[in-house]
């Protein structure tokens, strides 16, 4: 049976969080977004002025410009950050995924080369995994790495990089060896720099007509050996150990967390009982999951390897951002939508689909977790 | 903090006296009577008497064992009862909801109650003893009577009753909810179909994995509520967790249903007794939308910007 046990906050998590608070408040860029999907606001200075407080890399080495602290402390911040809508997606992968890859994998160069510009919140990451033909199946990769004089050369494309048209590096997972018997066999990954030669990144509309995502194409990409992350051959298991971390923060189950305050500021102080059972209901959601997420990092901060809760505590929470502005839009009669809740309502509406499948699809998260229950 | 020593030896002792057999009994209006005194003989009854030395965490950690087993005896009713009104005697005091006119209702096996606590979702809590008592079940056959009272009592405890009690039920639910989605679990793996397990199937897969995920939430949400006992939040998170648990009950009981196929619809079968109980339990004590409809009330009243620190600042 799959446990999420019960965590308590360490001690400073209160002062911490008012510190947040405050510096959200006190900040003088453009803020809050009308809601608060992780993915959604671009803000380099928002995310160089976290770095000044020592809010990225938090739980890194002090080497490395990190700040030594807990999972739980980490979670605090980024908790509040996306409460609040705050602009995070420049530096969010970087944070969240990369450094830690590096730190797990990466050589010391590498740490100090990277490690302490992202804390700075001044250097930038996309996820490099999928393509056009690989997309749950993520094995199946065809961009090739060749070792040549000087370092790999890259040809292939990689589809749906979020960030890549903005940040400074990808981490490519591509082939090195030709596919054999052992389909995971073969894969590495590589520190890309996106604006180096051969390589054209093209921005690609969404529904809700932005640019997020990219195509990015790799034409005899010269990419230096001392980018090779961990070993050669060893991708397989290294872009699996980021998963852990990609799918159990509190950015999977607050995406649509600004429907829901508007929500409640539309019912006003004494809402109708059909309103306020469907205030309660979504509390009630909303406090469960965030236990449960917490129970997650609480893992992490223990050294465990969490990755069926992870994809659990995904699954969960996408459903609930999904179901969430549902509710509230049931409970609210077209008249009475205000401005606000319109907003957050029609951004959180337009980018939706993408919850169950970025990061993992839905269908593919029930299959880790049938494994995790010894079904497959 | 609970004492596993006694939680587990509940579970023990409730999982070998409560089968089939007495389930079935019991569903007939046959109170069981040697399973009660295996209850009763391990003071499991006692163990919320504000002297036992047990905290209240134990208590819903021992309802919990007992909804795993669909234990069909009012155990955290006497377990209650004990503690408000204090220990006397051996005659069962049940729990059940205070009417007008002297006539109360859904009180469990108050057919050989000598004592009967009426209760009010504002708190109140009053005592008596039945003068008349006609017979009734909830929809998974477990006694459920109304009782005609003569003198009433009022009790004071100075604690918030009602939620209490409905936290027995989101205790018991938890319990229940893992033991079905074990039964589910089981089953796929045992049953083939088309030459192999049916847990081989992706869509049988996913079923139990939404399962699995509602059942987690579920345990959770119940264990979240329990920590609150004794904080100014508790009535609030015992809401959270009654609508919670009262949801992922409809979706769980649904999904391992589908899994066990026919046998499963049967009588015969003892799934029925777990998943009947979970369809009960969520309206006992409080529905989830009375609750949602607390909880609602009480964030509105904090205001939209208030939203966040109340999700996230429980304590
Ligand atoms: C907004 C957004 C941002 C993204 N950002 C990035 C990024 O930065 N970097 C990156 O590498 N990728 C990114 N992705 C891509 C994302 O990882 C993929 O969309 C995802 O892995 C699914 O791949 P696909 O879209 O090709 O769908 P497919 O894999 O083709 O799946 C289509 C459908 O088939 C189902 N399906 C597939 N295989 C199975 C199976 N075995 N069993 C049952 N059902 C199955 C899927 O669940 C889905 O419903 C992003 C996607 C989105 C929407």
């Amino acid at each position: 049976m799959l446990r999420f046990d019960g965590v308590t906050l360490p001690d400073n998590a209160a002062d911490l969080r008012r510190e947040v608070r405050a510096f959200l408040e006190n900040y003088d860029g453009k803020l809050p977004r009308p809601n608060s999907d992780f993915g959604s606001g671009y803000d380099p200075e928002f995310s160089a002025r976290l770095g000044e407080r020592g809010w990225i890399g938090m739980t890194w080495p002090e080497a490395y410009g990190g700040g030594g602290r807990s999972f739980f402390e980490r979670y605090v911040v980024t908790e509040e950050l996306l409460a609040a809508g705050a602009p995070v997606v420049a530096h969010w992968i970087a944070d969240r995924q990369s450094g830690p890859l590096l730190l797990r994998y990466g050589t010391e160069a590498q740490r100090r080369e990277y490690l302490p510009r992202i804390t700075q919140g001044r250097c930038f990451f996309s996820i490099g995994m999928s393509e056009p033909n690989s997309g749950s199946d993520l094995a199946s990769v065809r961009t090739t790495a060749n070792a040549v004089e000087g370092g790999w050369l890259l040809n292939g494309t990689k589809l749906w990089t979020s960030g890549a048209h903005l940040n400074h590096y990808m981490v490519a997972l591509v082939r090195t060896e030709p596919r054999g018997e052992n389909r995971h066999a073969g894969l590495s990954q590589f520190i890309v720099d996106l604006k180096g030669p051969g390589i054209e990144v093209r921005p690609i509309r969404n529904m809700a007509g932005d640019e997020d995502f990219n195509e990015v194409v790799f034409t005899d990409a010269l990419v230096p050996p001392e980018n090779l992350v961990g070993e050669a051959g060893n991708g397989w298991e290294q872009v699996t150990s980021e998963l852990g971390y990609e799918r159990s923060g509190p950015e999977r189950y607050l995406s649509a967390f600004r429907v829901y305050v508007e929500f409640v500021r539309a019912c006003g102080g004494s809402p109708g009982s059909s309103q306020a059972a469907a205030i309660g209901r979504i509390a009630g959601h909303l406090m469960t999951l965030r236990r449960m997420s917490m129970s997650v990092a609480g893992m992490l901060e223990s050294g465990a390897s969490p990755n069926v809760e992870a994809a659990l505590v995904k699954e969960l929470g996408n459903n609930f951002e999904k179901l969430m502005p549902e509710l509230a839009r049931l409970a609210l009669p077209p008249e009475a939508h205000s401005a606000g809740f319109r907003e957050a309502y029609a951004d959180t509406l337009l980018h939706s689909p993408s919850f169950t499948l970025r990061g993992g699809t839905r269908e593919i998260l029930r299959g880790v977790i049938a494994r995790g229950l010894g079904l497959r | 903090m609970t004492d596993s020593l006694i939680v587990d030896s509940a579970a023990k002792i409730f999982a070998d006296t409560c089968n089939k057999n007495v389930l079935d009994t019991a569903e007939r209006g046959e109170f069981p009577e040697a399973l009660w005194e295996a209850v009763c003989e391990n003071g499991f009854h006692l163990l919320a008497l504000p002297d036992s030395g047990a905290g209240l965490g134990d208590l819903f950690a021992v309802v919990r064992a007992a909804g795993r087993q669909a234990l069909p005896v009012p155990l955290a009713e006497a377990l209650l009862a004990n503690r408000w009104l204090g220990h006397e005697g051996d005659g069962l005091v049940s729990v059940g909801l205070a009417g007008n006119g002297g006539a109360w209702s859904e009180v469990p096996w108050g057919r050989i109650a000598t004592r009967v606590l009426g209760v009010t979702a504002a708190n109140e809590l009053f005592v008596a003893c039945p003068e008349s008592v006609v017979r009734g079940a909830n929809m998974a056959g477990e006694a459920r009577d109304t009782v005609t009272v003569g003198q009433v009592e009022p009790v004071e405890v100075g604690e918030p009753v009602y939620a209490t009690l409905a936290l027995s039920r989101v205790a018991a639910s938890a319990g229940a909810l893992e033991r079905v989605l074990e039964m589910g679990l089981r089953y796929a793996g045992e049953r083939e179909q088309f030459g192999r397990p049916i847990a081989r199937f992706q869509a049988v897969q996913h079923n139990l994995a939404m399962a699995a995920a509602e059942v987690a939430a579920a345990v959770r949400a119940s264990d979240a509520a329990v920590e609150a006992i004794g904080g100014k939040r508790f009535e609030l998170e015992v809401a959270a967790a009654k609508s919670r648990v009262g949801e992922a009950a409809g979706v769980v009981v649904e999904a391992i249903h589908q899994v066990h196929g026919a046998i499963g619809f049967t009588y015969e079968h003892e799934l029925h007794h777990y998943t009947r109980r979970l369809w009960a339990w969520r309206e006992e004590f409080g529905g989830e939308v009375y609750w949602q409809t607390r909880l609602g009330e009480r964030i509105a009243a904090l205001g939209a910007d208030a939203v966040w620190d109340f999700v996230a600042t429980p304590r």
